[in-house]
């Protein structure tokens, strides 16, 4: 079943370059002149955004190093627990809004430590696949606008991720 | 920011500082790295969307996702946009990782041109964001093959659970900012009808 979706996954990509490029030469499009205009504009689209990622990149570092996450991780332990999730999980589920390849490391490391069939890898798997680093798709997203104020954005990004994550521990208990 | 202001407060003294300093201007050069790959993707889609537009590509498929779309972002008339929201979130769902990120990146410059450069961000940013961010990728290929690497019976057990919990997350997203939509017009009255 995974092999069908993983090949869907890699088709899609040249599939959908292979569908324009056809579609364009059909309707006898400028296809090369069409591509190097809009070339130009999405290379400026990049550096423009450049200050802001640099930004994130080093508010994040700075909150990972500064152990500004292990204490967020301190005071978030006993609202946590009662709910049911493991006290394991915690650092994983702080980490992961803000940085991907953390996370990762953080499942590699619990994959060693308990097994990678063992309950807690399997929820941390489970969650990495159901959320997102929201905190850092916020700051570039909009990094790339003109907003200052986002409204609900963070609410519902943050509540969605919190059901996502209590979700991924309830499926894990009885799957 | 506030947390910038704390994590200096907080940082380690004596010679982690060295350390400290380090992985700040670490994490600088990192960013460029990751802004020097973009660039090579984004001008790539860039210029295939801009095909894509002259072709009229573009309004065709619009055509034809109008009604998923229309129930996200009721508001939205420009197919441009709403093409490149889409592409963004099929390329979540594959997991086609910066190509994502450059769809979703494009998508939010064109909303912020259509919401007049506004500091405040518009029902549909905060609904696309929203959604993008709790956008599940349908198969977690780089954690299935941590399992396996590490030698799981059945590495990928975790799809279906993560598949099912992801689209809730989606959901309660969205109805969160339904949610506060439906407060902001109600606040706002007749006046916004009214435009």
């Amino acid at each position: 079943m995974s092999e069908i979706f993983a090949a869907v996954s890699g088709f899609f990509l040249p599939a959908l370059l292979a569908l324009i490029l056809v579609h364009g030469f059909v309707k006898k499009a400028p296809v090369y002149d069409l591509f190097v205009e809009g070339c130009r504009e999405g290379i400026q689209a990049a550096v423009e955004i450049t200050p802001y990622i640099i930004a994130v990149f080093l508010v994040i570092q700075i909150m990972t190093d500064s152990g500004a996450l292990d204490l967020l991780e301190r005071l978030c332990e006993p609202l946590l627990t009662p709910l049911g999730i493991p006290e394991e999980l915690i650092s994983f589920m702080i980490m992961r809004p803000v940085s991907g390849s953390g996370t990762l490391a953080i499942i590699e490391n619990i994959a060693d430590t308990y097994g990678p069939d063992s309950f807690l890898c399997r929820c941390a798997s489970v969650m990495m696949g159901s959320s997102e680093t929201i905190l850092y798709a916020v700051a570039v997203y909009f990094g790339a606008t003109h907003v200052k104020k986002m409204r609900h954005t963070v609410t519902a990004g943050v509540v969605g991720y919190v059901v996502g994550i209590w979700l991924s521990v309830l499926l894990c208990r009885i799957m | 920011m506030g947390f910038l202001c704390y994590a200096a407060g907080q940082s380690p003294s004596g010679e982690g500082f060295g350390n400290f300093t380090q992985g700040m201007l670490q994490s600088c050069e990192d960013a460029v790295y990751f802004v020097i790959g973009l660039i090579g993707i984004m001008g790539l889609w860039s210029g295939f969307m801009n095909i894509a537009r002259g072709s009229g590509l573009i309004h065709a498929l619009a055509e034809k996702s109008r009604s998923f779309m229309r129930y996200l972002f009721p508001k939205e008339k420009n197919e441009e946009t709403i093409m490149m929201m889409l592409m963004g979130f099929a390329a979540n769902i594959f997991g086609a990782g910066n190509s994502a990120t450059v769809f979703s990146l494009q998508a939010m410059k064109m909303l912020d041109e259509e919401n007049g450069r506004r500091e405040e961000a518009s029902d549909e940013m905060c609904m696309f964001a929203a959604v993008n961010m709790s956008m599940l990728q349908l198969v977690p290929i780089t954690v299935i093959q941590i399992r396996a690497n590490a030698g799981s019976a059945s590495p990928e057990d975790i799809i279906l659970p993560s598949v099912l919990s992801g689209a809730a997350a989606t959901a309660a997203s969205v109805l969160v900012c339904r949610y506060y939509e439906r407060r902001r017009s109600l606040h706002r009255g007749g006046r916004i009808s009214a435009r």
